[in-house]
């Protein structure tokens, strides 16, 4: 019998808001916009979330890369200079490690530099020549389709011998197998011994258009005074890390109280940083959701006070006619708050058009994706702020004596 | 027949800024089940304060009022507004009916707070607006109707619940002579019916119509006798 009642009010407040559309809408903007705020910004920090977590794990996980420079963002120009002046990284440090390491076992140069690769009248521009040394493949988890990765002896004889990746594949050899086969690297010819398996997109960058060789021969590209990166495979978490960062200020030679002149990065910690700037971001929108949510609130409350205040008459009759004070406020409490979800609807379907505008102008790369939680946290949102505001109007309509309220003009 | 109402010294006093103005200054007044009342006198007499208080929209500032056996003084909001919705059906001057639902939805909205089902109140509407005449109405919006109509419309909603008491305030007030007379037929019918039916008015004719007479002047019941 009471959810007769409820839907008879919810019929009464919907009566009542389309007696005044335009009053209503203009009534609910504030709402709108706090709620699509919230969505899109949700939505789209959360996409970008996926996408960032997707793209780092091209990385491969537990992998550790020890380098001059930091991974990250919101550097200090200081802080940029200090790390300028840093030595390079070099061999050394990779041997070091190699040597001394206890709780990991893949250590591996990666010397990394664009250049051209022909083969014939094939060229293929702006290739990531990688030197690296055999056990790359097992720290990054990828392995060849086809042939062999490199090997010790390729390392240590300095071969002329290289790895294509998927997308050099298809420039240079369209249509044979490339296995045996030779290219040029920078006019120094190279033997192929394997195809590397696909690795897919990574910030929008194909990760194929790669080719490795033994970094002992890279060396000859680069000299051996230019810095390198050292990627490890780190399976035992921090105390790993730990186990580096005393290696290498041992074979930095650093005094205690020197700080590290060198950076282990992680995708992990790339992918926590970026966390930690979003939450931010989060916050501020958040606050600035709230603002306009309350502002909005506002709005319910002066219109529901003219609301009720037009209606005192009707107010009257229903009185008259048996309505106890509980249901009057019920019937307002009612108005105030389907108003209010009213405009976390629209907010809703605004903010997710937002999403899929700002999807579509990223080519996919930040994917359509409205989090469920973040539409229950609207709708909540709507709810509490129309009971919160509407209440008080409310609550004046039940107190009206019937008298008063049948003689008002 | 019992005694329905029974009143014994009511006065009712509105503050008016310092000063205090009284409306009514000791009323006794006994209804039996089935009368027909009129209610008479000049503007000022107080009979809308006392047609206010037999109705239980408002409560007596002194005296005793008691209701098919039950003290009226000592209800809370609530309790009053279950007297309203249970025993009395009330007729006002100027209809007072909402203006943007239909005749049916008007006449069913005291059955919406008895908790009536949706589908019987709406059959029992109907039936109620054929029952004065306003079968072809039904859907049509209180705009879309005469003076005597909208009445009709309202009488309709004061007979929704079945109550036991018809009070009519000045039922006749914007509607004219055979409009009111309309009106006027329906209510001596319902007492016919054995409703109690309770008139205020100060015009003759309808006073006329009551079976009883209680004359009001200046908060007081005038102790005329019979014309």
């Amino acid at each position: 019998m009471f959810s007769g009642f409820l839907i008879e009010i919810l019929r009464s407040a919907i009566e009542s808001i389309k007696a005044n559309k335009l009053r209503a809408l203009l009534t609910t903007l504030g709402i709108v916009i706090g709620v699509m705020t919230v969505i899109g910004v949700m939505s789209v920090i959360s996409g970008f979330k996926q996408y960032m977590a997707t793209s780092f794990s091209q990385l491969g996980a537990n992998v550790l890369y020890v380098s001059k420079y930091p991974w990250g963002f919101g550097m200090s120009r200081e802080e940029w200079k200090k790390i300028q002046k840093r030595d390079n990284i070099g061999l050394r440090e990779a041997e070091a490690l190699e040597e001394y390491g206890a709780s990991f076992k893949y250590v591996s140069p990666s010397i990394l530099r664009n250049m051209k690769m022909e083969r014939g009248d094939k060229e293929a521009e702006e290739v990531k020549i990688e030197g690296v040394s055999e056990d790359f493949s097992r720290i990054i988890n990828q392995d060849v389709s086809l042939g062999r990765f490199l090997s010790k002896d390729d390392i240590k004889f300095k071969r002329h011998v290289c790895v294509l990746g998927q997308d050099v594949v298809e420039v240079l050899f369209p249509e044979e197998n490339p296995i045996g086969k030779k290219v040029k690297i920078q006019g120094r010819q190279f033997n192929v011994i394997g195809i590397l398996e696909e690795r897919g997109e990574m910030m929008g960058q194909s990760m194929d258009n790669t080719a490795m060789i033994p970094y002992t021969t890279m060396t000859a590209f680069t000299g051996k005074r230019s810095t390198i990166n050292i990627a490890v495979y780190a399976e035992g978490g921090e105390e790993t890390e730990e186990e580096i960062r005393w290696i290498l200020r041992g074979v930095r030679d650093l005094k205690p109280d020197e700080e590290d002149d060198f950076s282990i990065n992680s995708s992990e910690a790339l992918i926590s940083q970026f966390n930690q700037m979003t939450s931010t971001f989060l916050m501020i929108s958040i606050a600035i959701a709230a603002i306009s949510l309350v502002v909005g609130g506002i709005g319910i409350m002066n219109i529901m006070l003219v609301s009720v205040s037009e209606r005192t008459r009707e107010i009257g009759v229903r009185k008259a006619i048996g309505a106890k004070s509980g249901e009057i406020l019920g019937q307002f409490l009612m108005e105030s708050v389907v108003i209010c979800l009213f405009g976390g609807f629209l907010g809703i379907i605004l903010g997710a058009s937002l999403t899929k505008l700002i999807s579509l102008m990223s080519n996919g790369n930040v994917p359509f994706h409205i989090p469920i939680w973040s539409i229950f946290l609207g709708f909540g949102f709507c709810f509490t702020i129309g009971v919160f505001f509407g209440f008080y109007p409310a609550r004046k309509a039940s107190k009206l004596s019937p008298v008063e309220a049948l003689r008002y003009e | 027949m019992s005694e329905l109402i029974k009143m014994k010294d009511i006065t009712k006093v509105y503050p008016l800024g310092e000063t205090e103005v009284p409306a009514l200054r000791g009323v006794d007044i006994s209804i039996k089940k089935g009368e027909f009342i009129s209610i008479i006198g000049p503007s000022g007499s107080g009979k809308s304060t006392l047609m206010h208080i037999i109705g239980c929209l408002d409560i007596a500032t002194s005296g005793s009022y008691f209701l098919r056996g039950k003290d009226v003084n000592k209800m809370d909001g609530n309790q009053l507004a279950d007297i309203r919705k249970e025993f009395i059906g009330f007729i006002f001057q100027d209809f007072y009916l909402l203006p943007d639902v239909p005749a049916w939805y008007n006449v069913s909205l005291p059955m919406i707070y008895d908790r009536i089902p949706p589908k019987e109140r709406k059959e029992k509407a109907v039936s109620i607006l054929k029952s004065v005449g306003l079968g072809d109405r039904v859907n049509h919006l209180p705009n879309q109707l005469s003076g005597g109509e909208r009445q009709r419309v309202a009488t309709a909603r004061a007979l929704a619940n079945e109550p036991e008491i018809i009070i009519a305030d000045e039922p006749t007030g914007n509607l004219d002579s055979v409009r009111g007379e309309e009106i006027l037929n329906i209510l001596s019918d319902l007492h016919e019916k054995g409703k109690t039916i309770i008139i205020v008015s100060h015009e003759k004719y309808v006073a006329e119509r009551g079976k009883r007479k209680i004359y009001l002047k200046d908060g007081r019941v005038e102790k005329k006798s019979k014309k």
